[in-house]
């Protein structure tokens, strides 16, 4: 009795290719993958549908390549504003403020010798002048007393037990 | 079986990415007869068959804007079928039920029939609609990627770069897988011709 050998597996196999689906099968089965799509497409949410038109519209055009240089630098000026304002906002930040609000306190201090001769005050701003109203700031603040104080006692206004 | 002519699949291919969803078609009337018998012999059931071929052209319309040629259309969905197959009989798992038609009448005057009835003692000795039923069932027993590499390069006729295009494995893969699964479907049909009752 011979055995199988490998040539016979394979020609058995072949025959395989015989073996075929119902008759009329292929002719149905384009009309079929249609009614499946227009299936699909009404079981669907609208926001999916939508979802994948602009994927496609984006595959068509190679948005992604298009987009990628001005992502890159849109990327790049987003992270400069962000460490600009980190480093404006840090230790020495409130120096700057200072010294940017100080000309406009220093003008307002000087309205008593503003003259219409003199109308702009350029000798105001002076390094003297700024330790002054800083100076005058500070004391300001320091006389002033609080606007609230906390009683010692608490106060009630019921009227007291008396046995 | 011989390849489609890959120029023609491209012009398809294009005119279906801009807009033109007769040209799909074409592709699926060129096609379906192919991928059936690649899916049919790897899950051996009409009806999953005819599901997964669905599928298997739905999921190509869709993702077929982002083809983009590196491969033939040809290997790129028979990629697409292999793969969904694989996918549809791992959640299967070993629950199947043999649906395998019995062979056209074709078959009759197939060169290779009357070769094997003819010349092959074994075949001869046994009955061969038998010898059919139990191939098919040895061909379940095989694993799910014995069994696509054996119903691609035997069934389908292709060669083995372009399974191992297919699978994206290497030749060598490709060819190991075969040896195996010749020698276990070998194994199978001489059991049986040995004990041809069980």
């Amino acid at each position: 009795m011979n055995e199988f050998n490998e040539n016979d597996i394979g020609k058995l196999l072949r025959l395989k290719r015989h073996e075929q689906p119902p008759p009329g099968y292929f002719d149905n089965f384009l009309h079929e993958f249609h009614r499946r799509q227009r299936d699909e497409l009404l079981r669907e949410p609208v926001w999916r549908i939508c979802l994948q038109r602009a994927q496609d519209f984006m595959f068509r055009l190679n948005v992604p390549v298009l987009t990628s240089y001005p992502a890159a630098i849109t990327a790049v000026l987003i992270c400069a504003a962000v460490i600009s304002l980190k480093v404006y906002q840090g230790p020495g930040g409130m120096n700057v403020a200072v010294q940017s609000q100080t000309p406009v306190v220093a003008t307002a201090a000087q309205d008593a010798a503003w003259s219409l001769s003199a109308p702009v005050a350029t000798s105001d701003l002076s390094p003297k002048l700024l330790r002054n109203v800083n100076y005058s700031s500070h004391t300001h603040r320091a006389a002033t007393p609080p606007r609230y104080v906390l009683d010692s006692t608490p106060v009630s206004y019921e009227a007291a037990f008396r046995f | 079986m011989e390849q489609p002519r890959s120029d023609e699949d491209k012009q398809l291919v294009s005119r279906t990415q801009a807009g033109d969803a007769s040209a799909f078609d074409e592709l699926v009337v060129k096609y379906t007869p192919r991928l059936y018998g690649l899916v049919y012999n790897m899950t051996s059931n009409h009806e999953d068959t005819n599901d997964l071929l669905q599928d298997v052209f739905s999921k190509a319309y869709k993702s077929i804007g982002g083809f983009r040629g590196k491969s033939s259309f040809y290997t790129w969905i028979h990629s697409i079928a292999v793969n969904m197959t694989l996918n549809f009989l791992k959640k299967r798992g070993r629950r199947f039920h043999l649906s395998l038609d019995d062979m056209d009448a074709s078959v009759q005057n197939d060169k290779e029939f009357l070769e094997l009835t003819a010349t092959s003692s074994p075949v001869r000795e046994a009955d061969l609609s038998e010898l059919q039923r139990r191939l098919n069932e040895a061909m379940m027993k095989l694993s799910d990627e014995h069994r696509a590499v054996v119903t691609m390069f035997h069934i389908q006729g292709m060669p083995h770069a372009e399974i191992s295009k297919i699978l994206r494995v290497s030749e060598g893969t490709v060819r190991s897988r075969l040896f195996y699964a010749n020698r276990q479907l070998q194994n199978y049909l001489d059991e049986f011709r040995k004990n041809p009752v069980s």
